[in-house]
């Protein structure tokens, strides 16, 4: 689902495509105006709100990341199943 | 309002800061202290900051309007204009030195890095004002920078570099920051947001005040005003600092009397990369917070 996602939003993406840790933000594949639709997906994945105000650098690097910050451990078993999309390892094994 | 020594103080500080503004080559300029908000809408400033506007407003020029208007009592008990009608309003008092140049430049195919110096009076609405620490209307001057994302970061870092050196020349103790803007209900924009996740600002804090902050606004401006560099919109930075708040970080460390004050403009030169324009000497910012 959080891959779908991105792979749906993401613009101009590298000839390796959308590994677990393309820099989203950074590499500018996402944008600004995606943040707060990822933002409800997440919420919606996790079944619970996100504080926007505990958002720190880095929580939306990469595919990896976002997933071990919001949907690895939630109780919300969509959510759980949402993150076995994102394998935390090797690195940038999943496509 | 300033005078005598703490005048010449502040125009030592801005010759400063255009003395680091020389290492880049930067070309001045100079606007009107107001912009069109036909043109600032194009990256929805007043969405983002309708809080912090100040609008110029003027009487509908009607001849009835505007003997109506002196025909009675110009002001209230409270000291408030007691106005008739107004004619529209198009245009904000500058909140943002930079924002004029991102429009000047509009249209342009940049053929390498564009720096730019501007100094402009900016107004700012705020809950409450401290003299020289936060006021209504300040002076702000700014190093800009268009170019590519590897320009602009460069131009940032090195611009840090001889930033956090003056402050070292002037022995004004700084520590540097992430911050965000003062978005209006930040939780629901999006620009907010993203500078959380992907810090994009630094303030140098002498204190717990911002003497001067570095910007990396991706391609936010040039997009908007359809800048590009290398066939893509351009990336833009800038570095700002407010005059009046060095003012005060300079009397509270050196003390009240002009004596103590440092030359300034001195300090910025020594603050330069040595032997060298800072857009040849990039790995000057090796140092850089």
């Amino acid at each position: 689902m959080l891959r779908s996602w991105v792979a749906r939003k993401a613009k101009d993406l590298p000839p390796e495509g959308l590994t677990d840790d393309l820099p989203l933000l950074e590499g500018r594949y996402l944008t600004s105006l995606h943040i707060p639709e990822l933002i409800l997906l997440l919420e919606a994945l996790r079944g619970e709100a996100i504080d926007v105000e505990r958002l720190q650098a880095g929580d939306f690097r990469d595919l990896r990341t976002i997933a071990a910050r919001f949907l690895i451990g939630s109780p919300d078993p969509a959510a759980a199943r949402a993150a076995e999309t994102v394998p935390p390892s090797p690195r940038g094994a999943s496509r | 309002m300033l005078a005598g020594p703490l005048a010449r103080l502040a125009a030592d500080c801005d010759r400063g800061f255009t003395v680091l503004a020389d290492a880049w080559q930067a070309q001045p300029e100079e606007h009107a202290a107001m912009i069109e908000l036909a043109d600032l809408e194009r990256v929805d400033y007043l969405a983002s900051f309708p809080h912090l506007a100040t609008f110029p407003i003027c009487l509908d020029p009607d001849e009835v309007n505007l003997k109506e208007f002196t025909h009675r009592e110009p002001l209230d008990a409270g000291g408030a204009v007691r106005l008739t009608g107004t004619a529209p309003v198009r245009e904000v008092l500058t909140p943002a030195a930079c924002y004029h140049v991102y429009l000047h430049h509009q249209g342009e195919s940049l053929e390498g890095p564009l720096h730019v110096t501007t100094r402009n009076t900016c107004f700012r609405r705020e809950a409450y004002y401290e003299p020289l620490r936060r006021q209504w209307s300040f002076r702000m001057r700014e190093l800009v920078c268009l170019g590519t994302r590897a320009e602009v970061a460069a131009f940032l870092a090195t611009t840090t570099y001889m930033v956090d050196a003056l402050c070292r020349e002037l022995d004004l103790p700084v520590t540097w920051e992430l911050a965000t803007d003062p978005f209006f209900q930040p939780a629901r924009n999006p620009k907010y947001l993203a500078q959380r996740l992907q810090p994009t600002k630094r303030e140098a804090l002498f204190g717990d005040l911002a003497i001067a902050s570095t910007n990396l606004h991706e391609d936010h401006f040039g997009a908007a005003f359809d800048i590009t560099r290398d066939g893509r919109p351009a990336v833009s930075g800038c570095v700002a600092f407010g005059i009046e708040r060095w003012l005060y970080a300079v009397t509270r460390r050196h003390g009240a009397d002009p004596a103590g004050w440092p030359d300034v403009t001195a300090a910025a030169r020594r603050a330069r990369p040595a032997g060298a324009d800072a857009a040849s000497h990039p790995a000057e910012a090796g140092g850089a917070p």
